[in-house]
C-alpha cells in the first residue's frame, strides 16, 4: 500500500514538523498540515488526502469532533481516519472508533514506525472491507 | 475559675466533639458537631448515639455507615482514626472521626470520645493537586515526543549518516527521554488512582492467567541476566472479581522489581494458594532484601530502597502498586530479610462466580 497524500491536523509544530520528516522519510509523497479542526475541514477539501492522521486535543474544535463532521459530510466521509494523541485513558479509543476512526495511536510514538503502524491499521481495515 | 468553663471550651473548637457511655448513650454533643448536623443537643442528650447517625442514614456513604457500627464495650481502650464521607445535598463533605477512650479518675473505661474534623478543605486542595499533576504531565509528554522523535529519526539516518560518537550521545538522549517518559506515566497513573479517577473493569478471571501473561512478558528481560521463574501453586481455581490489566500490572510491577534485585542467574518464585475469602500470590526473590527500618517506607512515592543490580526505576512503582491493590479492595505487604531476599504479597477478594469463557 502506498500512501500519496496525508492530512496532518496538529496544533504543536514541533510534532507537525516530526510527522511530516517521519513520513516522508518512509515514502509518503506529499504532507499536509492543518493546525486545528477547524483548519481541517477548510483543507480537507483542497488537499483530498489520502489518509487524516488527526489529533484530539487541539484549540477550536477538537479531534473527536473533527471526525463526526468529516465523517457526516458525503465527500470526505471515505478519507480514511488515524488519531495520534497523547490522550491514553481508558475509553479514549472507543470514543475515537465511534466517531468514525479506523485506529488510535498514541504519542509519545515512535517516527521511524509510525508509517508501518499506519499501514498495518490501513490493511486491516481494507481485511475487513472497512476502506 | 469561670463557670461551665470546660464546655464553653469544647464548644469554641472547630471540630466536633462527641462523648458516649458504655452503651453508647450520648453524655455530650459540642455545639459545632450540633450545628454540623442540624439538631438540638440538648434534645439527643442521654439517647443512643446509632439513633443519631441512623437519622441521617440516608446521607451517608457505605464507608460512613460501616464507621458508625460501633460499640465502645468492644472498642474498649483502643484509639481509632478513620475517614467519613457526608452528603449534604449535593455536595459531599468528608470528616475524620479520632476516637478514643474515656476514663475515670481510676483509669476504668467509662465511655467514647469522637473528635470529629472537617477534611473538605484538604480534599479539595488534594483534587487540585491532582488536577495539576495530570494536565502537568500531560503537556510534558508532548515536548517528551519532539525530543524523542527527533533523536529516534537521527539514530534511524533520516539525516543522514552520523558518526560514532554522535551515535553515543544521541543514545544517552534516548534512553533518557524514555526514562523521562516512564517517569511521566508513572506520576500520571498515580495521580489518577489517588484521586479515584480510575474505573476498575471487573471481570472474574484465574490470577494464575494474569501471572503466566505478566511472567511471559518479562521473560527476555529475566533471561539477560541468567535468572528464571518457577511458578507455585496450591489450588487449581484461583479466581479474583478484578480489572485485569491492572492486576497484571501489579504482577509484572513485583516481578520486575524482583528481576532488578535478584543476582546473576538467580530464581524468582511466584506462589499461588487459596482460602475461603483470598487469593494470595507472592513474589520471593534471593536479592539483597529490605532493612526492617525501611519495610514501612517501602511503598511511598519515590522510595528506591537498598541498590538494583540492574536498571532503575521511577521510584514509583511499589506506590501503583499498593494503590491498585488497595483500589480492589485487597491487601499487600511485604517480608524480608537483609541478604536473603525478599517477598512481596497480596491478596485479593475471592470472586464468587467463575470465569466467564474468553473466546479464543
Amino acid at each position: 500500500m502506498v500512501l500519496g497524500k496525508v492530512l496532518v491536523v496538529e496544533d504543536d509544530p514541533d510534532i507537525q514538523k516530526l510527522i511530516r520528516m517521519s513520513l516522508m522519510f518512509r515514502g509518503v509523497e506529499d504532507v499536509v498540515v492543518a493546525n486545528d479542526g477547524q483548519e481541517c475541514l477548510f483543507a480537507v477539501h483542497a488537499a483530498m488526502p489520502d489518509l487524516i492522521l488527526l489529533d484530539i486535543t487541539m484549540p477550536r474544535l477538537d479531534g473527536y469532533e473533527t471526525c463526526r463532521r468529516l465523517k457526516g459530510d458525503p465527500r470526505t466521509r471515505a478519507i480514511p481516519v488515524i488519531f495520534l494523541s497523547a490522550k491514553v485513558q481508558r475509553g479514549d479509543e472507543e470514543i475515537g472508533t465511534r466517531a468514525g476512526a479506523l485506529g488510535y495511536l498514541t504519542k509519545p510514538f515512535d517516527p521511524m514506525t509510525l508509517h508501518q503502524q499506519i499501514l498495518i491499521i490501513l490493511e486491516k481495515a481494507e481485511a475487513l472491507g472497512i476502506v | 475559675m469561670i463557670p461551665g468553663l470546660p464546655e464553653i471550651i469544647l464548644d469554641s473548637l472547630t471540630s466536633g466533639v462527641l462523648a458516649v457511655d458504655l452503651e453508647d448513650r450520648i453524655l455530650f454533643l459540642n455545639a459545632p458537631l450540633s450545628q454540623y448536623l442540624m439538631v438540638d443537643r440538648q434534645v439527643w442528650t442521654g439517647k443512643p448515639a446509632a439513633d443519631l447517625f441512623n437519622s441521617f442514614g440516608s446521607q451517608l456513604s457505605a464507608k460512613g455507615k460501616l464507621a458508625y457500627r460501633r460499640d465502645p464495650l468492644r472498642e474498649g481502650g483502643r484509639t481509632r482514626t478513620r475517614e467519613l464521607e457526608w452528603k449534604d445535598g449535593g455536595r459531599v463533605m468528608h470528616l475524620r472521626e479520632d476516637s478514643g477512650p474515656m476514663r475515670d479518675d481510676s483509669g476504668k473505661v467509662m465511655g467514647r470520645l469522637y473528635a470529629y474534623h472537617d477534611l473538605s478543605w484538604e480534599k479539595t486542595i488534594d483534587q487540585m493537586k491532582s488536577e495539576f499533576i495530570s494536565i502537568a504531565s500531560h503537556e510534558l509528554r508532548t515536548p517528551m515526543t519532539s525530543i524523542k522523535g527527533s533523536v529516534d529519526l537521527i539514530l534511524g539516518g533520516c539525516t543522514g549518516e552520523i558518526n560514532d560518537e554522535a551515535r553515543e550521545l544521541l543514545g544517552v538522549a534516548h534512553s533518557a527521554c524514555d526514562r523521562m517518559i516512564r517517569l511521566i506515566n508513572d506520576i500520571l497513573d498515580l495521580s489518577k488512582i489517588e484521586a479515584g479517577q480510575i474505573k476498575l473493569k471487573l471481570a472474574v478471571f484465574q490470577l494464575s492467567d494474569a501471572v503466566d501473561y505478566s511472567l511471559r512478558s518479562l521473560k527476555t528481560i529475566a533471561e539477560q541476566d541468567g535468572i528464571s521463574f518457577k511458578v507455585e501453586s496450591s489450588h487449581s481455581v484461583l479466581c479474583v472479581e478484578a480489572d485485569r490489566d491492572r492486576i497484571e500490572q501489579v504482577v509484572t510491577n513485583l516481578v520486575f522489581n524482583a528481576i532488578k534485585f535478584s543476582p546473576a542467574n538467580g530464581e524468582i518464585t511466584v506462589s499461588l494458594s487459596a482460602d475461603d475469602k483470598w487469593v494470595t500470590c507472592s513474589v520471593s526473590d534471593h536479592g539483597s532484601g529490605i532493612k526492617e527500618e525501611d519495610l514501612d517506607r517501602i511503598f511511598g512515592k519515590f522510595q528506591q530502597l537498598g541498590a538494583p543490580q540492574r536498571g532503575g526505576g521511577t521510584g514509583l512503582g511499589l506506590a501503583i502498586t499498593h494503590a491498585l491493590v488497595t483500589e480492589h479492595r485487597g491487601k499487600i505487604w511485604v517480608e524480608s530479610q537483609p541478604g536473603a531476599g525478599s517477598r512481596f504479597i497480596f491478596r485479593l477478594p475471592k470472586a464468587v462466580a467463575p470465569p466467564v469463557e474468553q473466546e479464543p
